[in-house]
């Protein structure tokens, strides 16, 4: 949420008309899903007679946010506005991965190695990381998410890989 | 008044409900078991637990612990969610109060008034302040509910689709005037969640709408999955650009004197007594709820104090105003929810997603077919107040302590948890992967100062506007006008016509931001 710096690079991409850069980008964004997904609804059937069909709301919803991201879009050339963020890209690219990985090995690994592993990853996303500790909490939060969710929550989940059970 | 008892009577014979538990190692011994009272316990202690967390919000403490409710019985399961949720709110306060960064936006405002306490070594009586103060609002809003349970029950039941058309089309205006930030920026939300609502199959043709053949697709976006990705995910991904680490102001002494002298409780009373009130009326409307309701309550006290310059320096009344406000506007924002079926604002949204996987339709009926639901969750509102009183206060020592653990260590836990979470829902790998891509897509969101709650609410109630929609124009055969002439749809059409261009005048606008701001200068 926080500003970015007066030196921030995105600034020059963008000409000098657009006081508002965050709500311009916004904008565009939003009037760009809005036409997306006016696209993705385009072969679902339409009204016939007084009914809806398939297509008739998701069409509705689309135009109603492509006219509102326009709305956005001219808010951000017209009114003084904050700058585009700067992004980070170490945390979310390690979360990223962490999640994505968490989701891959879920079902041929099992849970006590996926979790271990996104553990890891995840710790990857900060330098302030140590890594005596950090192994030591990814082992501890693991064995209890063992304990929690197959057996006080009674969720199915597979423990182990399954080349080991089998 | 009679039904009002026998109401309350049901409602606490299902919280007070003994289970046989004959656990196998016990050999055939059982032992009755007040199941219901115990997750209420159980809740209200895990939700202050990660309600405490410093960055980590009501909503996503709520959305997070979502799944550990899924494989108990509905009415235990929602006995258990209401308690994370006064927990989580309960955690908040605490977190504001002893460290400068408040854990949720609701307690921004106690953070001001709070930590200056606790700076002077009066954390004791501050934290006892809002524990008292949200109690007293909590009993208060548990009696207005089951008063006006029955009554808005019937009168949702005259309600045609035209009526429940507009009635949400109100809601959501509410949702927007009462939002922060920009009313069309929180309107493109509100839209775009209708839109991502629409994906899925079509509930009268069977259509496939918008899942590309991705069968993980074909029943939908999974409401836990997106809740957990915006409010989760993108919390964690954003807390860690801002570092972690970032000065966490911790008093450091020890927390010492519980008790408020008599002039605290004498001065902070009539503080109560006002957010009280004036939670209990926010949280019904619909957009309301906990965190405009602590911003007025501050605002309201600071204007009627006889000497305001002692706010913002540790005044007892800005820390029981708005604590009382919070927890009252939390449960009275129960109201429209069970009443008539629509979720006020986004946690009601996330009660509405836990129901709906319980296979209970919220609305109504509810109250009709399933009283000991509506009921046993309403006397277990009491119940969970009490409680928190009880349990807080002593434990404040633990909460401290889980205050210094670092983010470092915090943040792979939450990513770990919520993904054996999302997974746990259906099994499905593919839901890790979605809610992974919420998460970004909050965190761009935020970036570009959109608010996710208005989306998560569009979203819940995408399905049940469009079928109220379609069922209206096809009741009056194509004719759109509908909604205008019928008496009831029309006036609650009017106020949201009437309240949006209030929102979009100038004059309020200021004052609105006005409201926010004021907290922070």
């Amino acid at each position: 949420m926080s500003d970015a710096p007066s030196h921030a690079p995105e600034k020059s991409i963008l000409p000098s008309w657009v006081k508002g850069p965050q709500d311009f980008i916004g904008g565009i964004a939003l009037m760009a899903i809005a036409a997306f997904a006016l696209w993705a609804s385009s072969d679902l059937q339409g009204m016939h007679g007084f009914s809806f069909g398939a297509g008739t709301a998701p069409r509705m919803f689309g135009v109603l946010l492509l006219a509102l991201g326009a709305g956005v879009t001219v808010v951000g050339v017209l009114t003084e506005g904050p700058r585009l963020a700067v992004y980070a890209w170490r945390g979310p690219l390690f979360v990223s991965l962490a999640i994505l990985c968490f989701a891959l090995c879920i079902r041929p690994m099992g849970m006590v190695f996926s979790a271990m592993a996104s553990f890891l990853i995840a710790a990857l996303g900060t330098a302030e990381t140590q890594w005596k500790e950090t192994i030591i909490v990814g082992a501890c939060l693991t064995a209890f998410c063992a304990l929690l969710f197959p057996y006080a929550l009674g969720l199915p989940l597979q423990m182990w890989p399954t080349f080991l059970i089998r | 008044m009679g039904d009002l008892f026998s109401n309350l009577g049901l409602g606490f014979s299902t919280v007070f409900q003994f289970v046989q538990w004959a656990p196998p190692f016990l050999g055939g011994l059982s032992i009755p078991l007040p199941i219901n009272i115990l997750l209420c316990l159980i809740g209200a202690l895990v939700g202050t637990l990660v309600g405490v967390l410093p960055g980590i919000g009501t909503i996503a403490t709520v959305a997070m612990l979502l799944p550990i409710t899924f494989g108990l019985p509905p009415v235990g399961a929602l006995i258990m969610l209401a308690g994370i949720y006064y927990g989580a709110q309960y955690g908040g306060s605490t977190t504001s109060i002893l460290v400068n960064i408040p854990g949720e936006a609701g307690s921004v405002v106690t953070a001001l008034d709070g930590f200056q306490m606790a700076k002077q070594g009066r954390a004791g009586p501050a934290l006892a302040i809002a524990a008292i103060g949200s109690f007293f609002a909590g009993c208060v809003a548990t009696v207005l509910i089951a008063v006006l349970g029955a009554p808005l029950t019937k009168l949702a039941l005259a309600f045609g689709p035209a009526e429940y058309f507009s009635l949400m089309v109100l809601g959501l205006i509410f949702a927007v005037v009462l939002a922060k930030g920009s009313v069309l920026k929180a309107i493109a939300m509100i839209v775009f969640g209708l839109l991502l609502s629409m994906v899925g199959s079509d509930i009268e043709t069977g259509a496939s709408r918008m899942s590309f053949n991705i069968p993980e697709l074909a029943d939908g976006l999974g409401f836990a999955t997106v809740a957990m990705g915006l409010f989760g995910f993108a919390e964690i991904i954003r807390n860690l650009d801002a570092g972690g680490e970032e000065d966490r102001d911790l008093v450091q002494q020890k927390v010492t004197g519980l008790m408020p002298t008599k002039k605290d409780l004498k001065d902070s009373a009539p503080a109560i007594l006002r957010g009280t009130v004036l939670g209990s009326i926010l949280g019904i409307l619909p957009g309301g709820g906990a965190v405009i309701a602590s911003f007025a309550a501050y605002t309201l006290e600071k204007k009627l104090s006889r000497n305001p310059e002692r706010f913002g320096r540790g005044a007892i009344e800005g820390v029981a105003a708005p604590e009382s406000a919070n927890n009252a506007a939390a449960q009275t924002s129960f109201i429209p929810l069970l009443t008539l079926g629509i979720p006020p604002n986004a946690v009601m949204a996330l009660m509405v997603g836990a129901m709906t996987i319980h296979g209970i339709v919220p609305g109504p009926q509810v109250m009709q077919k399933q009283p000991e639901l509506v009921w046993g969750m309403i006397a277990s509102m009491w119940i969970g107040n009490l409680m928190l009183l009880v349990i807080n206060l002593p434990l404040v020592g633990i909460w401290v302590r889980l205050l210094r653990v670092p983010y470092r260590l915090m943040f792979p836990s939450i990513v770990v948890f919520c993904s054996i979470g999302i997974y746990s829902v259906n099994n499905a790998p593919m839901d890790v992967v979605l809610a992974g891509v919420f998460g970004l897509l909050g965190y761009w969101l935020i970036k570009h100062d959109f608010e996710p709650a208005p989306l998560l609410l569009g979203m819940v109630l995408g399905p049940l506007m469009e079928e109220n929609l379609r069922r209206a124009l096809l009741i009056s055969r194509g004719d759109a006008t509908v909604f205008f002439t019928r008496p009831l749809s029309a006036s609650l059409m009017a106020i949201s016509a009437f309240l949006l261009v209030l929102a979009l005048l100038p004059a309020l606008r200021k004052k609105r931001d006005e409201v926010f701001v004021e907290s922070e200068s």
